[in-house]
């Protein structure tokens, strides 16, 4: 006879299994949560879940009766409001997977009975039943994909509130007016605007009232011309009474000045006539909708810094477009990284002609983020060059290259690159070698792989061709591949490296954060699922160095399945989006304060969404330390 | 020496009682009693069923009997016991003692579950143990007047109830539907201010009396 538990599980299990993922369990999972499942009762009317009762305890499973979920506040985290839940289904699957407190308020809508699963034994449940766990994931990246709706709408909004034409010209105004006093004399305006790089110097009195304004269209007829006398004051030239128009006013009013005036500035004064600044006609252009074609037609068309600082600036106002248009971070980067990949080649181009190098063979490569093609539009330059020569003019030739490097380095500075701080730059002798000297440098990191070496492998392994001949990096590629795979011990330092950073995921809290009180997505975020993916790939023999590529193709050959390999993409392409939102709000490039984030300034959902992808960044780390028994 | 054998004579069944059997119903005997002030929610409550040959109480003898623990308002499919009498009596009623403790006991129709109990106590053990029933024949038509006004019998209440039964007619199916009532009941009960095993005990006696 069987005992009376079993009798009672096999009922429980006889329930179960009239229902999606339940029908499909594992036998033992079943039995698992058949004997494990509670069962409870609740009113019709009497609440049995909400946030306020913090970390869900239990997992819900309907018997029998209707609950219903209603959202909490104002942020609606799913597409429906309010849903009604019936026998069979379950709750709360993201607020249990999480530890976090519930979004929903669950009401008993009629007598219910629910089966309770412990929080503890849900988390057994998923790892012990791959349906489970499939049918979670599944919620969750359901869950993600309408977060990322709902981080489309938020941009749009941005969007429309910076590109309308109804914007008032106080929020327009850039930077503080540059002035000059009736009685300077003109050379020192001449001097201050070169200087400065201005079209366009405001003349103000005491108060700071503009009296003129003197422009460079003015200076040929007014000044070179009639060579006028550079000591006297620039009173004697400006052109009085300037069109002025006040804060309040819109983008459209000032388009319509300038239009109707033939003018390229406007003064913006406040109420009491004191300047506040200058609108140009850029400033509203870069109001409306900058194309891609557009950009890439001015990258390609560019023949000085200035018009390629321009096509920079457009880059960045593309992108927020981009996002405003709903596209996802993995494409978003991509458009980034092309663009930048086409300035960075334009670049090289108007050097390569300045420095007369026609007849050299080398390529030009980029490593780090911007060799994955992962660039955020805070990203200083990585790069190198790769050339070969003949024996005899070899040093010749690398002297050359690194005056040409330095110059590229400098413009792309100047186009909103930063110079790399660490040096990882063309310009650096040690990055300029034949490919023979990268070989046996790369060589030498996998031999000995010391810290210093396993930081560079981080860096220089995550490399692309970006200019010049593609054939040397795939050789190169070919040969990292086969000499990094064999050397285990090379594979697990790097591995035992990639797991020092531990994902901020708290115990108590939701986030551990750093003594600033904020995360650091790029060190304790992206960087887990690179560096991750970096060694899977390196072990794999994945020749691509972009992290959701070396993800994919080598989890595939590791046998994750899709399911997870999906829900782990999505984490990574969601902490990239926050990166990226973050860098649009800071538009200073390379603020220190890029990719650092304040949890506490997080909606619910995003909090959650982090969370979780956090979680899958533990996920992979996981699997990498059972893989080499860290 | 036992404090059974120690006041009963010796042809009395507790006399011929395996030692172990006794000592266990020692330890029973030492479990603090049901504190009849605490609410549901902290409470366990033990379903107790029972399944006879019949149901004349004088000629018909108890086969099997059931109990389900409902501790704090949850039913836990691992803790329940399914007791035959036959081959000994005696050590599965002390088996069912050691389940129940000294929790409240509900049965569905206390003249024929508890009846039953206590004459197999009486007749196997030689004593009538002392505990607290709760019967949830006359404590559900008060709860849920809604759905049946005056007692009602256990197959209306699973149908009215919607339960879902595995097995009617076996001590252990009707106990699990009695524990899903009972789930029902003691939500019921806390909504409308019967918050404690002593507010159901008064709860079914003016029933009772209502009924005379």
């Amino acid at each position: 006879m069987t005992s009376a538990p079993d009798a009672l599980v096999v009922a429980n299990s006889a329930f179960l299994k009239r229902f999606s993922p339940y029908n499909q369990m594992e036998p033992e999972a079943l039995a698992f949560l058949a004997e494990h499942a509670l069962l409870g009762f609740f009113a019709k009317g009497s609440t049995v879940l909400s946030p306020d009762m913090g970390q869900p305890r239990y997992f819900y499973i309907m018997q029998r009766g209707k609950v219903q979920a209603n959202q909490v506040g104002s942020i609606s985290v799913t597409e429906y409001s309010s849903l009604t839940i019936g026998p069979g289904e379950s709750f709360p699957i993201g607020a249990i997977s999480a530890g976090r407190p519930s979004t929903n308020t669950y009401v008993a809508l009629e007598d219910s009975y629910v089966f309770q699963l412990a929080s503890e034994d849900f988390l057994a449940l998923m790892r012990i039943s791959p349906v489970f766990h499939l049918y979670c994931t599944r919620y969750i990246a359901n869950l993600l994909n309408q977060s990322r709706l709902q981080l489309q709408t938020t941009f749009s909004q941005r969007a429309a509130e910076q590109q309308t034409m109804t914007t008032p010209l106080g929020h327009l105004i850039k930077r503080d007016p540059i002035t000059v006093s009736p009685d300077t004399p003109t050379r020192g305006v001449l001097e201050k605007m070169a200087e400065m790089h201005i079209g366009c110097m405001v003349v103000v009195d005491a108060e700071r009232r503009p009296v003129g304004v003197l422009t460079q269209s003015d200076l040929l007829p007014r000044v070179v011309l009639p060579a006028f006398d550079l000591s006297r004051p620039v009173s004697e030239i400006m052109t009085s009474t300037p069109h002025v128009l006040t804060t309040t006013a819109t983008a459209y009013d000032a388009a319509l000045e300038m239009a109707t005036h033939a003018v390229r500035h406007l003064l913006v004064v406040d109420s009491s006539d004191e300047l506040q600044g200058v609108v140009s006609e850029r400033d509203l252009f870069s109001l409306q909708r900058i194309g891609l074609r557009q950009i890439r037609a001015g990258i390609e068309g560019a023949d000085d810094i200035e018009a390629l600082q321009r096509a920079s600036k457009d880059i960045r106002q593309l992108a927020l477009n981009l996002i405003a248009q709903g596209i996802g971070a993995e494409q978003l980067t991509r458009f980034i990284s092309a663009l930048n990949d086409a300035l960075t080649s334009r670049i090289i181009k108007l050097e390569l002609e300045r420095h007369k190098l026609f007849d050299v063979d080398f390529s030009w490569v980029a490593f780090g983020s911007e060799g994955r093609h992962e660039q955020t539009l805070s990203t200083d330059q990585d790069n190198g060059i790769i050339y070969s020569a003949a024996k005899e003019t070899q040093e010749a030739t690398k002297q050359k290259l690194l005056v040409f490097a330095k110059d590229v380095n400098e413009a792309l500075a100047q186009c909103g690159f930063p110079l790399c701080k660490g040096n990882i730059m063309a310009s650096n002798p040690d990055l300029c070698l034949t490919l023979e000297e990268w070989k046996r440098r790369f060589g030498a990191w996998i031999r000995e792989p010391n810290p210093q070496a396993l930081l560079n492998a981080s860096i220089f392994f995550d490399f692309r061709v970006l200019y010049g001949s593609e054939k040397i990096g795939d050789e190169l590629h070919r040969w990292l591949l086969q000499n990094a795979r064999g050397n285990t011990a090379f594979l697990r330092m790097m591995a035992q490296n990639a797991l020092t950073t531990a994902p901020p995921l708290g115990r108590i809290r939701d986030f551990v954060v750093e003594s600033d009180g904020m995360i650091d997505l790029k060190k304790s975020g992206a960087r887990l699922f690179v560096d991750v993916a970096r060694i899977l790939s390196l072990r794999g023999e994945v020749a691509s160095s972009s992290t959701v590529q070396r993800l994919r193709l080598s989890g595939q050959k590791s046998g994750i399945s899709e399911e997870e390999l999906d829900a782990m993409v999505e984490g990574f392409h969601f902490i990239q989006l926050l990166r990226l939102r973050a860098q649009h709000i800071e538009t200073e490039h390379d603020s220190p304060d890029d990719n650092k984030i304040d949890p506490d300034t997080l909606n619910e959902l995003d909090r959650h969404i982090l969370k979780e992808a956090f979680r899958q960044a533990r996920k992979l780390q996981l699997r990498l330390k059972l893989d080499y028994q860290l | 020496m036992n404090w059974l054998t120690r006041l009963l004579p010796g042809d009395h069944p507790a006399a011929n009682l395996d030692p172990a059997l006794l000592e266990k119903l020692e330890q029973w005997r030492t479990v603090p009693g049901a504190d009849l002030g605490i609410s549901h929610n902290e409470k366990r409550y033990v379903v107790v069923n029972t399944e006879a040959t019949g149901l004349d109480l004088n000629r018909d003898t108890l086969v099997s009997v059931a109990a389900i623990s409902v501790d704090r308002c949850l039913v836990n499919a691992r803790n329940c016991v399914q007791l035959t009498l036959d081959p000994d009596p005696a050590a599965a009623l002390v088996a069912l003692l050691e389940f129940i403790g000294k929790a409240p006991v509900v049965v569905f129709n206390a003249s024929v579950n508890k009846q039953a109990l206590l004459n197999a106590f009486d007749k196997h053990l030689g004593f009538e143990p002392e505990l607290e029933w709760l019967d949830l024949y006359w404590i559900l038509p008060s709860l849920f007047n809604d759905r049946h006004a005056s007692p009602a019998r256990l197959v209306e209440w699973v149908e009215s109830m919607e339960i879902d039964t595995f097995k009617r007619q076996d001590s252990l199916g009707d106990a699990y539907a009695v524990a899903q009532l009972l789930l029902a009941a003691l939500a019921r009960a806390t909504l409308r201010g019967h918050r404690t095993v002593a507010s159901l005990i008064e709860m079914e006696l003016t029933r009772k009396r209502l009924q005379r």
